[in-house]
């Protein structure tokens, strides 16, 4: 069963076509990977899906429903949720007050929240940092935060965007695992991702975008396969 | 060790203690301090924390920067006053009639402002302000324009039969002030130790982060602006009972919704009693000032001579120079303590307390 379904998306800045008939359905349980050169409207889709844009034409369908025209919020609390590919961490609260403002989400009380919150950071194992000031946090904790304060709005679908972007390997390894460990609690998630190595280890499916428009679909292996896919990435070759 | 210290809720029971003490003692104040002059100090300070505390929701916990809370004010105070004077209703139904209107305009104006981010809604909630202070000096039958509203006697409070005060002395407008700074202090504590305070606040640190965590942005900037607005206003209505007049210049004027931002910002923003620093600071030294009491206290001390170019010049001018002064204070502030006083003596006691360890 599809969990979002993108039928024939598009979004126009003006005379351009940031995404142009993009269409796919994202099952679930799965992890789908979301990749293609830069400025090729990946953060654009994921703001169209979270409703942070309105996307110009198609329909996003998030569980049979109609997700056009929906604010962020109202978004986020029918269970899609996602990180920032710039990370955005509430630099002067602590890390738990970070996590617990979405806690926040699903409850009204401050105890509630707070050990849904420990239990998020736990999963992030980023317990010990708890009561630091968010701002303080080097990126890759940063990062960490940031999935763990998405988690703890309980997301049915959760959307990374470049999660890894900027860390080093080990670094980089540590959130492959966390996504992995993600999937098992049986949350279906969309991730974009510039690390290749990474993205064919976790995806099930992969999507390919290039210049607003869709490219390629398909398991990891038929991406790696597919010439199109190469020459966008390498450039044509003259040979 | 740590015996007096335990935390309930971000708060140690040494600083209940404390707080009880303080409260005690303000209540106890006025049986030992006869001074007119004192009391009178004592409530401008209770109308600025009053104010300060409005506008630290809004500004300190919310990040919306308003430099329009004269509008707030003045509400409250010309719908006081023009009830008072033109309908005959109390001033103990009129405060509640200018928090609803202040509440009223407040949303109005917000639903219209927070569309806008950063400078641009300190500049919008500068010009709404502006519009309020020409509305009231050209509307001169509601008004009485720039001549202002000029109040003779308050009805006494009544309940039943009894008389509780006559409102004759400064006395019952000390209490009134000190319980409405109390019960604003209080409901900023409430604010902050709940799901208000933690929406509010990821609000200030970034909207689209706070926006794609569930939180409803339009919603939740509007009850901050609410709940600053009602306060702003009680202050506004308390002022103008004290005071016995008003006039567009007084409560609708940019100035004073300056003054509002910077005993926050001197004090610390967003904290419980940064507002409360900044008034006990920035009232006493602008009476100081105004009355040349710093500029006399100079030349007693003989670091000044009277007869000399300095002297003379100080006890001219400085008395006029408050603005300017304010101004440097200002900048000192937020030069070498961006965080207020209250923050600078945190990070302070954080300090020694490495140190010590």
């Amino acid at each position: 069963m599809a969990l979002l379904e993108i039928n024939r998306v598009s979004k126009f800045f003006g005379g351009l076509a940031a995404n142009s008939d993009i269409s796919f359905e994202v099952p679930q349980g799965t992890i789908m990977g979301l990749i293609g050169p830069n400025g090729a409207g990946k953060t654009t889709l994921f703001n169209c899906i979270t409703g942070f844009y309105p996307p110009s034409r198609g329909e996003i369908l998030f569980n049979h429903q109609l997700m056009n025209g929906l604010h962020p919020d109202a978004v986020c609390k029918l269970g899609m949720a996602r990180t920032w590919q710039k990370v955005r961490p509430l630099a002067k609260m602590s890390v738990l007050d970070n996590v617990m403002v979405g806690a926040l989400c699903r409850t009204n009380s401050l105890r509630t929240a707070r050990s849904a919150a420990l239990e998020q950071l736990k999963v992030v194992h980023l317990e010990h940092r708890a009561g630091v000031k968010a701002g303080s946090l080097p990126i890759g904790e940063r990062k960490k935060l940031e999935v763990a304060r998405v988690l703890a709005t309980q997301p049915k679908l959760l959307l990374l965007d470049e999660v890894m972007g900027g860390l080093n390997p080990a670094e980089s390894e540590e959130l492959i695992e966390l996504i992995l460990e993600i999937n098992k609690l049986g949350i279906t998630q969309m991730v974009i991702e510039h690390n290749m190595r990474a993205i064919m280890r976790i995806s099930d499916r992969i999507v390919v975008l290039n210049s607003g428009e869709k490219l390629a679909e398909g398991s990891p292996e038929e991406i790696v396969a597919n010439q199109a896919v190469v020459h966008a990435y390498l450039g044509e070759s003259n040979a | 060790m740590k015996p007096l210290l335990i935390n309930i809720k971000g708060i140690t029971t040494l600083t209940i203690l404390f707080g009880i003490a303080v409260v005690v003692f303000l209540f106890a104040l006025p049986k030992f301090v006869t001074s007119t002059y004192a009391l009178h100090i004592m409530i401008l300070i209770f109308i600025s924390v009053i104010t300060g505390s409005g506008w630290n929701i809004l500004g300190g916990y919310t990040g919306q920067y308003s430099v329009g809370h004269a509008a707030y004010f003045g509400v409250g105070a010309y719908t006081t006053m023009v009830l008072l004077q033109y309908r005959h209703i109390v001033p103990w139904y009129g405060i509640w009639a200018g928090a609803a209107v202040a509440l009223a305009t407040g949303l109005i104006i917000g639903s219209i402002c927070f569309r806008l981010r950063g400078p641009y809604f300190v500049l919008a909630s500068i010009a709404v302000a502006e519009i309020f202070r020409v509305s009231a000096l050209n509307l001169k039958d509601l008004t009485n324009g720039a001549e202002g509203i000029l109040i003779s006697d308050i009805p006494p409070l009544q309940i039943g039969d009894t008389v509780i005060t006559d409102f004759l002395s400064k006395v019952p407008f000390y209490y009134t002030g000190l319980v409405m700074a109390i019960c604003v202090i209080f409901v900023t504590w409430l604010v902050q130790n709940s799901k208000l305070g933690y929406y509010f606040q990821a609000i200030r640190e970034d909207q689209d982060a706070a926006h794609s965590l569930g939180i409803n942005l339009t919603l939740y900037k509007n009850a901050a602006l609410a709940l600053s607005a009602i306060f702003t206003s009680f202050a506004g209505s308390l002022y103008a009972l004290y005071v016995g007049f008003i006039d567009p210049g007084t409560v609708l004027d940019l100035g004073l919704s300056v003054q509002i931002v910077m005993s926050c910002i001197i004090g610390g923003i967003g904290t419980i009693f940064g507002p409360m620093i900044g008034a006990i600071i920035l009232v006493p030294f602008s009476e100081a000032l105004r009355s040349n009491v710093i500029a006399q206290a100079l030349i007693d001390s003989g670091l000044v001579s009277e007869q000399s170019a300095l002297g003379s010049f100080l006890k001219e001018q400085l008395s006029h120079a408050h603005v300017l002064i304010y101004g440097i204070l200002l900048v000192v502030v937020i030069l070498f303590m961006p965080d207020g006083i209250l923050g600078f003596l945190r990070k302070l006691g954080a300090k020694k307390r490495k140190e010590a360890s």
